[in-house]
């Protein structure tokens, strides 16, 4: 029984980490379809999303599955629940990455000032360093990176802020552009929430490890 | 299950048969030894029984009973024979132990019916008379009146008994020695062996523990020497088999790391079995951490993943081109074929990856090059084909507006020489570096930027007021001046170009140890990061729509750096969006380096 238990939680485990490779996949194509205005990358995003959506049912079904034949306590237990929660995150930012592939049209037209491509630049290897650590620190069960990870949100946060700032700016100097600095502003939006759902993971990888909760400033 | 020691194997089969030999000896010895004595005592009582038949003849015929029974006990007393005189008629005359009178008739007795038969009667039975088993021998003989008598001898059969213990216990003794005898030389003959067993297991304990080089010396049994032998000669084996093993290893390994193409190797359950440096420096990961890690783990990109899955499952070479890395820059061509032990049984996976990222790059250079060339060209041609036309077909009837066609003909023209000259010169200088380098003197840069500055005086005195030079006399370099006047003269124009009029642009020379740098820089727009390492490529534009219209052919740049490889130096570009940008050309200090 335990070695069955063992045996479907290490499947559990792999596909985990083929999902969150799919994910980690998606944010890079969908970054790389904005900054290219790549139509072809925007389309391979919305396939791996329907591929991630497969996926997350297929794993909350096995989740369920080793719940109610195997009853695991303790450390299993935590890492059930911890991947049903991470399964929902990851899910939702393959739908995030779809989000941000969609505005790839953003760089069409008039160029941008180069120091909004740097800061956009700059937040999506952030949120993509986030989601990388996030998913390192569920691979190794590292709850010291995890903590980074939940530190470097206000890095992308601050950036976030700054890039609304500028937007704005950009936006009353050149009203006939609102359509662009409006996507502008989606992209950005949706990267802040990528960074957002990294910080879940972390924390769910937190809890996994050490059985505590630490959402909402209790940690 | 609980064992039994070598000592309880060995001794209770040893006490076993000492104890059934002892059981049986004594039997067989007791058996003869009575029978011995029984005869013995027969012949004794015979003897005893015939000695005295005379004086007895003497008393009967003298009629004296009296006499007779006074003889008996007295031979009893004498011998401890038990003497009993029976008349012919069975009437007891005397004995030795009891009162004749009392006794019953002897008529019936078998040993004397065989004695008054003439033959000496030996018997062995019960006495009635004395209540116990007894030994009797009666002899016959004729008395004084002619009338037979029997003299009858007997000894209790306890006596003999008696005797028989006495054999029988010393034999029980000898037995318990013997046992005790057993029991030593098993539990000797049982260490010796334990010993050498507990030496072969020593030497066996130590093979386990991987020290090959233990010998165990044995010289006790030709058969245990002969194991011990047999085992020292496994530890050889084992010791080359393992040697061999080890240096096989160490030489996959060697070839692993050192192989341009990353390899990693998964099981049937799509765990990492082995992974060379490539591998984990193409998939960011550490080989001692991936190793043992299930592929998703390690490798943490769904196509290799799958790929993986479709080489385990189909046994099929899946091969595909996968972009890894934080921003996908790095292009892979991985292939994944299925892993086969010598039998032909499917053990695993390998995942082949091979680092095709400037190769591809440089695909995309030429067919960009291709593309840009042709589009290069064909502008101006257009442009010259269209006024042509109109001239040919639609001559204007104002000589002032041919005038203005001829000139754009004519300035297109210009344009198409300038880009075909400075293609030619870019594929001399290919050629020349292909075949040896150019030809290089070392000679003080100075002179050569100065004339420069006067040249450029004489085409764009604007231009040249901007330019300031930073440059010591000294500075010498390993230099074909015609060519790296070319070189610096591209970059001052671009600088002049792309920066605000009036805004400086300093030509800064610096020496180092072996080398010599020549910086332009401006305090132009700058060039974003991403565009940076592409300025170098043939006709590569950072603003498509602006630098075309400022009359560039797009080759400056790479013939830029074309001179400076043909020097065998090289050109490198630092710029900040906003801030401006520098161009350098380093070159060796001497020819000969």
């Amino acid at each position: 029984m335990k070695i069955h238990l063992q045996r479907e939680i290490e499947q559990l485990k792999k596909n985990v980490f083929h999902v969150s490779s799919l994910v980690e996949q998606s944010l890079k194509l969908a970054l790389r379809a904005v900054h290219e205005s790549d139509s072809v990358l925007a389309t391979q995003v919305r396939e791996r999303d329907r591929e991630i959506d497969a996926l997350e049912v297929n794993v909350e079904e096995e989740c369920l599955k080793i719940l109610a034949l195997h009853q695991p306590v303790a450390v299993d237990l935590r890492f059930v629940i911890a991947v049903l929660k991470m399964n929902n995150d990851l899910e939702r930012i393959g739908d995030l990455a779809v989000n941000i592939a969609s505005g790839r049209h953003c760089m069409g037209g008039e160029s941008m000032p180069p120091a909004f491509t740097e800061t956009m630049h700059a937040m999506g290897d952030k949120a993509q360093a986030m989601l990388r650590g996030a998913l390192e620190s569920l691979i190794a069960m590292d709850t010291a990176k995890a903590r980074q990870v939940l530190a470097a949100d206000d890095a992308v946060d601050s950036h976030y802020r700054e890039l609304c700032e500028m937007l704005r700016g950009e936006m009353t100097r050149r009203p006939g552009e609102a359509q662009k600095m409006i996507c502008w502003l989606l992209v950005a939006k949706n990267l802040e929430r990528v960074a957002d759902q990294a910080t879940n993971i972390a924390e769910d990888t937190i809890y996994t490890v050490e059985g505590t909760i630490i959402r909402h400033g209790r940690g | 299950m609980q064992r039994r020691s070598l000592l309880w194997t060995f001794f209770p089969p040893v006490l076993a048969v000492l104890v059934l030999s002892l059981v049986l000896v004594t039997g067989f010895a007791g058996q003869a030894v009575r029978a011995f004595l029984v005869r013995d005592t027969g012949a004794n009582l015979e003897h005893a029984a015939r000695l005295t038949v005379s004086t007895f003849a003497v008393a009967l015929a003298a009629g004296d009973e009296a006499q007779v029974q006074e003889t008996c006990r007295r031979y009893h007393a004498m011998t401890g024979m038990r003497f009993t005189v029976i008349l012919a008629d069975g009437r007891v005359a005397g004995d030795s132990l009891e009162d004749p009178g009392r006794m019953d008739n002897h008529a019936d007795r078998p040993e004397f019916a065989a004695a008054l038969a003439g033959q000496a009667g030996h018997g062995r039975r019960y006495s009635t008379t004395l209540d116990h088993q007894r030994l009797y021998c009666a002899v016959a003989a004729a008395g004084g009146d002619g009338t037979p008598f029997v003299v009858r001898t007997s000894v209790s059969e306890s006596s003999l008994a008696e005797v028989m213990r006495g054999a029988l216990g010393r034999i029980a003794l000898a037995g318990l020695v013997l046992a005790l005898l057993a029991g030593v030389t098993a539990y000797l003959l049982s260490r010796r062996l334990r010993n050498a067993l507990a030496r072969l297991q020593a030497g066996a304990e130590a093979f386990a523990r991987g020290d090959l080089g233990q010998r165990t010396r044995e010289a006790d049994s030709a058969e245990i020497a002969a194991l011990a032998d047999a085992m020292n000669r496994m530890a050889d084996q084992l010791g080359r088999r393992i040697e061999t093993i080890d240096a096989q290893r160490r030489e996959l390994e060697a070839v692993m790391s050192s192989m341009i193409e990353g390899v990693i190797a998964v099981d049937l359950d799509e765990t990492v079995i082995s992974m060379n440096e490539v591998a984990a420096r193409l998939l960011g990961q550490m080989p001692p951490r991936a190793v043992g890690r299930s592929i998703q783990e390690a490798a943490r990109d769904p196509d290799l993943t799958a790929m993986v899955q479709q080489a385990l499952s189909s046994g099929a070479t899946v091969e595909r081109d996968v972009r890894l890395g934080d921003r996908a820059e790095i292009c892979v061509q991985a292939t994944a074929t299925d892993l086969r032990d010598g039998e032909g049984a499917l053990i695993g996976a390998l995942l082949v990856l091979n680092d095709v990222t400037r190769l591809r790059r440089l695909e995309i250079m030429r067919r960009d090059f291709v593309a840009n060339v042709s589009h290069e060209l064909r502008t101006p041609i257009t442009s010259i084909k269209g006024f042509v036309e109109t001239l040919l077909d639609h001559p204007p009837a104002d000589p002032a507006e041919t005038r203005r066609f001829m000139g754009i003909i004519s300035r297109q023209a210009d344009r198409l020489d300038a880009i075909i000259s400075d293609l030619l010169a870019l594929s001399r200088l290919e050629k020349d570096t292909e075949s040896g380098g150019i030809e290089r003197v070392e000679l003080p840069v100075r002179p050569l930027l100065e004339r420069l500055l006067r040249d450029l005086a004489a085409r764009d005195a604007d231009g040249a007021a901007r330019l300031s030079l930073d440059c010591g006399g000294e500075v010498r370099a390993a230099c074909n001046a015609a060519l790296l006047e070319q070189a610096v003269g591209n970059l001052v124009d671009n600088a002049l170009k792309y920066s605000q009029p009036g805004s400086p642009v300093v030509i800064t020379c610096t020496t180092g140890p072996e080398t010599v740098s020549i910086a332009v820089n401006d305090r132009g727009p700058g060039i974003a990061a991403e565009h940076l390492p592409r300025v170098f490529e043939r006709f590569y534009r950072v603003d498509k729509a602006r630098s075309r219209t400022m009359g560039g052919t797009g080759l400056g740049l790479a013939i830029v750096k074309h001179i400076a490889q043909a020097h065998r130096g090289h050109v490198t570009a630092a710029s900040e969006v906003g801030k401006g940008s520098t161009f350098t050309i380093n070159l060796p200090r001497e020819v000969s380096a």
